[in-house]
C-alpha cells in the first residue's frame, strides 16, 4: 500500500471513535466477514490500527477505497465542524429538469476544468441528499485527502452545504455548484452550525410551524374549581402563542448559536450627547445554548423576553439564518455576507 | 490631601456611621443582626464603598519587581477571603517556606494525591512583594511558589513552577486594620493559581499554622459593574478595546448572552453620563459613584432592549472582560494590564472584607 494511503488510513482510525468505526466498518463491503470478526475493539487503538493496515494490505484497497469508508462514517456522524448554507438564486429554465447523473457529470467537468488536481467523489444517502467530497491539490500537488471539504446538495432544492472550505477554493466550488445545477448566482444563506440535520430542517422548513391566529383554541378551556381563578391566564397563553408563533412549536432543530452584529444608533431621549452622537453604537452580540430557539422560546412564554416577539429573533426561524447585520436602514433585512473565512 | 473617604448609604438619612470593630466578635454580630432589622440606628453592616476614586494608570514597574509584576499579571488566579492571620511575622518568610514544603512532603506520603510525579519533590518559596501595599496600613503582599524539583535534576536545572499563590491586602479599611488586637496580620484577599490538591494543602498548612480560615470568594454583580465602569473609564489612557460582557438566563435550556461592545463607543456612552452629574462642581472630579455605574449599565441593558426585547436583569452577569483584564462571577480573576492591578485589588479587598465573618 501507498505511503500516504497508510498514512491516511491510520490518521482516519486514530480520528474516529472505536464505536463508531466499529459500526461503519460492519457497512463497508470491502471486508471479508472473517477479516472483519478478526479486528478486535477492545484492544488499545494502536493496535487496532495496525490489525487494520494489515487487512487492508491484504485485500489490496487503494486511496479510492479508504476515502469511501471515510465518507461513509461523515455521511454516518456528520455533526463535526462547522457547516455553512448557501442558496442558489436565479434558476435557468432548464434548472428543475437536472438529475442526479447529469448533475454529477457537469459538476465533475466542470471543477476539473477550474483546478487540475481535484478527487472527487459524489455518492446519493437515501433521504435524497447528495454527498460530495473533494479532495484538494494544486497545479503541482496531489490531492490532500487529510482535509476534504464536505458538500451537501438535495436536488430540486436550492440548498447547499458546505464543510470545511478555504476562502481560496470558495470561489472554484461556487462556480462548479451553480453552473452543475443550472443556475445563475449562489449566495450565502447566513446559517451555520455544527449539526447538519439542525439547520437543513430549519432552511428547508421541515419543523412543526404555528400559525397566527385570531382565535384562541377554544377547546382548551381550564377547569378550574370553584372560586379559584387563574389570573393571569389568559396573558400566559397569549404569551405561549405569540412564542410558538416565532419559535415553533414542538421539537425544534436544534440550533446552537446566532450572532448579531448592530451597527445602529444608540438611542436615548434623556441622554442628549448619545443621541447627538452620529456614528452607530457598534456590538456583537450572541446567543449560545443546546438549543437557542427553544431557551427563546421559554424565554417569551416565562415574560423574559416580551412579546410579541421582535422580529430580530423570530427571523431565526422564519427566516432560517442565524447571521445578521443590522444596521438603521434595514433593521432585520440586512443581508450582508459574513466575512469569515469558511 | 487625601480626601476621606464618606459613605453615602442611599437609604438612610444623615445619621453618620461609625465602624469600629473594638467590639468583641459576638457585640459585632449582634449589632449586624439588629441593624438589619433596623433596631439600632447607630451600627451599620459594612457596605461596599458607594463612590470609589477614579482609577489613574498607575505605573506600578518602578514599585514592584519586573518578575513579579510578570506572574501576577500572567495567569488568572482564583480568589478567596482570609480572615487575619494570628503570629505571622514578614521577617519568617524563609522558616515558612521551608515549613510548607516539609508539610507537603508529608502529606504527600501520607498518599494524600499530588499528581506531579512521584519522584519530584517540592521547593516552596516565600518572597514579599513591595509595592502593592499602597496604604501605610497595609502589610506586605506575600507570595508563594511551589516549584518541583525532580530527583535525578542537575544543579542547574530550571525548576519548574507548578503552583503560585499571593496573600494581600491592597487599600484595605483603614478602621477595620487598626481595630484589630496586636498579633494580627490582615491580608484578607488570597489568590491562587495551579493544582486544586496544592491549594488545598497550602490552606490547611496556613490554617493550622496561623489560626485563620479561608472561604471562596465570589465577585458578586455589584462589583462586577464596578469593575465594567472602572475599567471602561480607563479607555483614553489604556484602549479598552472591546467590552464584553456574559449574561446567563434562566431558562431551559440555559441560554448565554454575550453582548461585546466596541470599546470606544462604550467609553462614550460612559462619558456621556459623566457630564450629566457634573454639576456638583470640583470635588467630585475623579470619583465615580454608584449611581454613574448603575446607569451606565442601564444604558448597555436598554439598548439591548431596544433591539431583542430581552430583559438581561432577568439572568445573571457571569462575566466581564476587557484587555485589561477578566472578572468571572465564580471567583476568577486575571489582570491582564499592570497599570491598573491596585485599582482592580482595592476593589477586591473591599470584597474580601466584607466576605470575612469576623
Amino acid at each position: 500500500m501507498e505511503k500516504s494511503t497508510k498514512c491516511f488510513l491510520q490518521q482516519l482510525v486514530r480520528r474516529t471513535p472505536t464505536r463508531m468505526l466499529k459500526a461503519t466498518l460492519e457497512k463497508w463491503d470491502r471486508l471479508t466477514p472473517h477479516q472483519r470478526q478478526s479486528v478486535d475493539f477492545t484492544l488499545p487503538k494502536w493496535v487496532i490500527t495496525q490489525t487494520l493496515v494489515t487487512i487492508c494490505e491484504e485485500n489490496g484497497l487503494t486511496m479510492k477505497h479508504i476515502t469511501e469508508l471515510e465518507m461513509m462514517h461523515v455521511i454516518e456522524n456528520p455533526n463535526q465542524g462547522t457547516w455553512y448554507s448557501f442558496q442558489l438564486l436565479d434558476p435557468e429554465d432548464d434548472a428543475h429538469s437536472v438529475e442526479l447523473m447529469l448533475f454529477k457529470e457537469q459538476f465533475k467537468t466542470h471543477l476539473r476544468e477550474l483546478m487540475r488536481n481535484v478527487s472527487i467523489k459524489i455518492k446519493k444517502h437515501t433521504d435524497e441528499a447528495v454527498w460530495i467530497r473533494i479532495a484538494w491539490g494544486s497545479g503541482f500537488s496531489r490531492p490532500n485527502h487529510l482535509k476534504p471539504t464536505y458538500v451537501v446538495h438535495y436536488l430540486q432544492s436550492p440548498y447547499v452545504f458546505v464543510r470545511n472550505l478555504t476562502s481560496k477554493l470558495k470561489p472554484l466550488l461556487m462556480q462548479s455548484l451553480t453552473l452543475s445545477t443550472r443556475h445563475q448566482a449562489i449566495k450565502d444563506a447566513n446559517l451555520s452550525g455544527p449539526k447538519l440535520m439542525a439547520i437543513r430542517d430549519l432552511l428547508m422548513k421541515q419543523y412543526q410551524q404555528s400559525f397566527p391566529t385570531n382565535d384562541a383554541s377554544p377547546l382548551a378551556k381550564e377547569n378550574q374549581p370553584g372560586p379559584i381563578v387563574n389570573e393571569q391566564a389568559e396573558a400566559r397563553a397569549s404569551r405561549r402563542r405569540m412564542a410558538s408563533e416565532a419559535f415553533g412549536k414542538g421539537a425544534v432543530p436544534q440550533l446552537q448559536s446566532a450572532v448579531y452584529k448592530l451597527e445602529t444608533k444608540y438611542r436615548d431621549p434623556s441622554n442628549r450627547t448619545m443621541t447627538e452622537r452620529d456614528e452607530p453604537f457598534r456590538c456583537v452580540v450572541k446567543y449560545s445554548s443546546s438549543n437557542i430557539l427553544e431557551s427563546f422560546r421559554h424565554c417569551a412564554s416565562a415574560g423574559i423576553a416580551s412579546t410579541p416577539v421582535t422580529p430580530l429573533l423570530s427571523s431565526i426561524l422564519l427566516k432560517g439564518r442565524n447571521y445578521f447585520v443590522i444596521t438603521d436602514n434595514a433593521p432585520a433585512a440586512a443581508s450582508q455576507t459574513r466575512q469569515a473565512d469558511l | 490631601m487625601e480626601r476621606p473617604q464618606t459613605r453615602r448609604t442611599p437609604l438612610s438619612g444623615g445619621v453618620e456611621k461609625r465602624m469600629s470593630k473594638s467590639r468583641s466578635y459576638r457585640l459585632s454580630l449582634r449589632s449586624c443582626v439588629s441593624s438589619r432589622l433596623g433596631l439600632t440606628p447607630g451600627w451599620t453592616t459594612r457596605r461596599l464603598n458607594s463612590k470609589r476614586k477614579a482609577p489613574k494608570s498607575q505605573n506600578i514597574t518602578n514599585q514592584v519587581s519586573p518578575d513579579h509584576l510578570a506572574l501576577l499579571v500572567k495567569h488568572e488566579w482564583q480568589l478567596s477571603y482570609v480572615s487575619p492571620l494570628y503570629h505571622f511575622r514578614h521577617t519568617q518568610l524563609k522558616s515558612y517556606a521551608r515549613q510548607l514544603s516539609a508539610f507537603i512532603a508529608a502529606e504527600k506520603q501520607q498518599g494524600l494525591a499530588v499528581e506531579v510525579g512521584i519522584q519530584d519533590s517540592f521547593k516552596v518559596s516565600f518572597s514579599g512583594v513591595q509595592g502593592l501595599a499602597v496604604a501605610d496600613d497595609d502589610p506586605e503582599t506575600v507570595l508563594i511558589q511551589v516549584h518541583t524539583k525532580p530527583v535525578f535534576a542537575q544543579q542547574d536545572d530550571p525548576l519548574k513552577l507548578v503552583w503560585s499563590g499571593w496573600l494581600t491586602c491592597c487599600n484595605g479599611s483603614p478602621e477595620y486594620l487598626h481595630s484589630l488586637p496586636k498579633d494580627f496580620t490582615c491580608l484578607p484577599l488570597f489568590g491562587s493559581s495551579g493544582a486544586q490538591n496544592l491549594t488545598s494543602l497550602v490552606k490547611s498548612w496556613f490554617q493550622k499554622n496561623f489560626d485563620c480560615s479561608f472561604g471562596p470568594l465570589e465577585i458578586n454583580h455589584t462589583s462586577l459593574e464596578w469593575l465594567v465602569a472602572l475599567w471602561t473609564n480607563c479607555n483614553t489612557e489604556t484602549n479598552i478595546q472591546n467590552l464584553k460582557m456574559l449574561w446567563t438566563l434562566p431558562v431551559e435550556p440555559p441560554l448565554q448572552v454575550t453582548y461585546v461592545v466596541e470599546g470606544n463607543d462604550a467609553w462614550d456612552l460612559w462619558s456621556s453620563l459623566q457630564q450629566r452629574s457634573e454639576g456638583d462642581g470640583g470635588e467630585e472630579a475623579g470619583w465615580i459613584g454608584i449611581e454613574e455605574v448603575t446607569a451606565f449599565m442601564q444604558g448597555l441593558k436598554n439598548h439591548f432592549y431596544r433591539h431583542f426585547r430581552l430583559e438581561l436583569s432577568a439572568g445573571n452577569l457571569s462575566q466581564v472582560s476587557t484587555s485589561l483584564g477578566s472578572a468571572k462571577c465564580n471567583g476568577k480573576i486575571k489582570v491582564s494590564n499592570s497599570r491598573y492591578m491596585i485599582t482592580t485589588l482595592t476593589l477586591l479587598t473591599e470584597c474580601a472584607l466584607l466576605k470575612m465573618p469576623v
